[in-house]
């Protein structure tokens, strides 16, 4: 396959047009300190609580965090990037509020201000961190509680406002909506790649992402020849086909419901069976973990990972692939929130394996993994590049030392980013997509 | 009434009362918190089993991650070990616990709980010193942490004091000592102390949150 696809420097140049300093929602600073507050007090549940209460501020998350062992900057130590969180827990929230408030500084403007750079750009979520913690407190989890309260002040970075914007208000990402992906069903029509496009009724629908629709148009195209390949009964909509949201990576609820929303309505309004997820570690995350929370009822359907499905295929023999047989290697790099925080880890090794690919593993790999450096959305903000670029080397660094041929993964977001890494340092190594992998060794 | 009779009357008293009193509201308070249940479609079911594999399995850190911590994790066991070995099979604790507690168990040889007392002295010391030195523990800490570390030092040193009988009367020894107990006792529900409490259910509840997920936590 090839489908023309947009080069990896033209969005770079995308990605760099955006602004800034787009001007936000005007708001003083006392009600940025307010819905801040409010946003923290909405998301402090008991798990938080014990979370908060159960901290030895030890200082071990720091030893397992990509910005802290890139830069020895102790601010970037996780426990340190929840400190607000916690200041608020204990004056406001904790059983022994009426003891701390007398020694417990309030939060300002200027924390929130602060904070902005130590949660949205120096930290991805990956969850690293919460792999380390004695006391198995979720650190990257209160993080996230943090970006809600930096959503609900208006203090998301700009250029996370305005893909955010642009998926609450117009159902697009960097300008891919549904006319960019019926041009591309056409186009791989045209290259007899059947994508049966807006059906009523399907017992899968899939979901794509505007970066493979950009950036990775062979993706989908594998997706596609996959699943014909595999007999699935399935359709992708025009309307409800995109699987980012970034309502969760900027830590705002509403633009993440209304994302979760649009998907699961779709998906019961044409009964599908089963929801397919991209290679989008974030997206997957969102809807097979946060989806039936957000939306307050169970969904009716399920949400499987592309690996999980291709592995399932392969299990059951419906899908039969090729096996190399020239000992070449690779590397799997886990996204951090299909297996960290989703669990599908194995699944994706089973299908190089069965694939005859000899998978040589990173030196800390599956739930241990070294994020690549730019997820939860951080790949698009200018101000963070130095700080992706570093703990991107530490990924880099570990792929190397495993010496496979190529890296594989399973997030279209952890593949730009690697790219883009790969691009300044002038990394010879492939980045390629499991799936891509797979629809190249189909056998006939 | 003498400092020693108020150290073991009413000050020990009021102290037990503080502690049992304090930790049952900070718990109670966290359990009003209520977490709404997880309903996304569990990939494990047995959620309990894998949150008692988490408090078992963060007892010791990954195997990628060791190697970085593991000054933390040696002296972690090093002070945890000695500081219940000096406080639960000294004899004199015993015959205190017992007088609370109504039974016994058998204790171990003087010798060899000064050595433990000496060692968790030793390690906590040393532990503090690294708090105040290292660059990440210096720049996170706060008052409690240094607080948790001073209340649970001076008990240990003023035990180890009155143990050997060095410096002053034994009478005099025996009441600061008690004192500083009731000190960390009064201390224990406020500061970080309390994760002596905390620490299971927390690592049970990673280890159900992962486990749903079919992820080992």
């Amino acid at each position: 396959m090839n489908t023309e696809a947009m080069s990896l420097q033209d969005f770079r140049g995308k990605l760099k047009e955006m602004p800034i300093d787009m001007p936000g929602r005007e708001l003083t600073d006392e009600d940025r300190v307010r819905r801040a507050k409010k946003a923290f007090a909405q998301k402090l549940n008991g798990h938080r609580a014990v979370d908060m209460d159960t901290c030895l501020q030890c200082g071990m998350c720091a030893e397992a965090c990509h910005f802290y062992e890139a830069t020895q900057d102790e601010r970037y130590a996780p426990v340190y990037k929840f400190r607000p969180l916690r200041r608020f827990y204990r004056r406001e929230m904790s059983p022994m509020r009426w003891f701390y408030r007398a020694f417990t500084r309030d939060i300002t403007i200027a924390d929130l201000r602060e904070w902005q750079h130590l949660v949205y750009d120096a930290c991805t979520g990956c969850g690293r961190c919460d792999m380390i913690c004695p006391m198995g407190i979720k650190i990257s989890a209160a993080i996230r509680v943090m970006r809600h309260g930096l959503a609900g002040a208006g203090l998301v970075p700009s250029e996370m406002r305005i893909i955010r914007d642009e998926q609450r208000d117009k159902n697009t990402l960097f300008g891919v909506g549904a006319e960019q992906l019926k041009a591309l069903v056409q186009k791989l029509g045209t290259q007899g790649i059947d994508v049966p496009l807006d059906r009523d009724q399907a017992d899968v629908m899939v979901l794509t992402t505007a970066i493979e629709v950009l950036l990775f148009p062979d993706a989908f195209a594998a997706t596609a020849k996959i699943l014909n390949k595999a007999g699935a009964d399935w359709t992708i909509r025009s309307d409800a086909f995109e699987a980012a949201n970034v309502g969760v990576i900027t830590g705002d609820d509403p633009t993440m419901i209304l994302a979760i929303k649009r998907i699961v309505e779709k998906a019961n309004a044409i009964g599908a069976k089963t929801v397919l997820m991209p290679e989008s570690g974030h997206a997957y995350q969102t809807l097979r973990w946060d989806g039936a929370n957000e939306m307050g009822v169970p969904l009716s359907f399920d949400v499987v990972s592309i690996a999980e499905f291709v592995a399932a295929e392969i299990k059951a023999d419906r899908l039969n692939l090729k096996t190399q047989s020239n000992g070449a290697s690779v590397t799997y790099h886990d996204p951090c929130r299909l297996s960290r925080k989703g669990g599908v880890t194995q699944q994706p090794r089973d299908v190089l394996a069965a694939m005859g690919l000899e998978v040589r593993e990173t030196a800390s790999n599956r739930r241990e993994n070294y994020c690549c450096g730019g997820g939860c959305g951080e790949f698009v903000l200018k101000s963070a590049a130095d700080l992706r670029q570093k703990a991107f080397e530490i990924k880099k660094h570990e792929i190397d030392e495993a010496g496979a041929d190529a890296v594989v993964t399973g997030c279209s977001n952890c593949r730009v980013n690697l790219m883009i890494g790969a691009d300044n340092s002038g990394w010879q190594t492939p980045v390629t997509s499991l799936v891509e992998t797979v629809a190249a060794n189909l056998a006939d | 009434m003498t400092l020693l009779e108020f150290a073991s009357g009413p000050g020990l008293q009021w102290a037990l009362w503080i502690f049992v009193l304090g930790i049952t509201w900070r718990v109670v308070g966290a359990v009003f918190l209520l977490s709404r249940k997880d309903i996304s479609k569990p990939r494990h079911t047995n959620t309990i089993s894998a949150g008692l594999g988490a408090v078992w399995s963060r007892s010791a850190p990954a195997p990628a991650f060791e190697k970085k911590i593991r000054f933390q994790h040696v002296t972690g066991y090093a002070w945890h070990f000695a500081l219940f070995i000096s406080v639960l099979f000294f004899a004199p604790h015993i015959l205190f616990f017992e007088s609370v507690l109504g039974f016994s168990w058998p204790h171990l040889p003087n010798s060899i709980i000064l050595v433990t007392a000496i060692i968790a002295t030793a390690v906590l010391v040393a532990l503090l010193i690294r708090r105040a030195t290292h660059p990440v523990q210096r720049f996170i800490s706060n008052a409690d942490d240094y607080i948790s570390i001073f209340v649970v030092l001076v008990p240990l040193l003023t035990g180890i004091l009155a143990f050997t009988h060095f410096g002053a009367r034994y009478e005099t020894l025996l009441a600061v000592h008690l004192l500083s107990v009731e000190v960390m006792l009064i201390w224990f529900p406020f500061g970080k102390l309390m994760h002596m409490i905390m620490t299971m259910p927390a690592r049970f509840q990673a280890g159900t949150a992962f486990g749903r997920r079919g992820v080992k936590a």
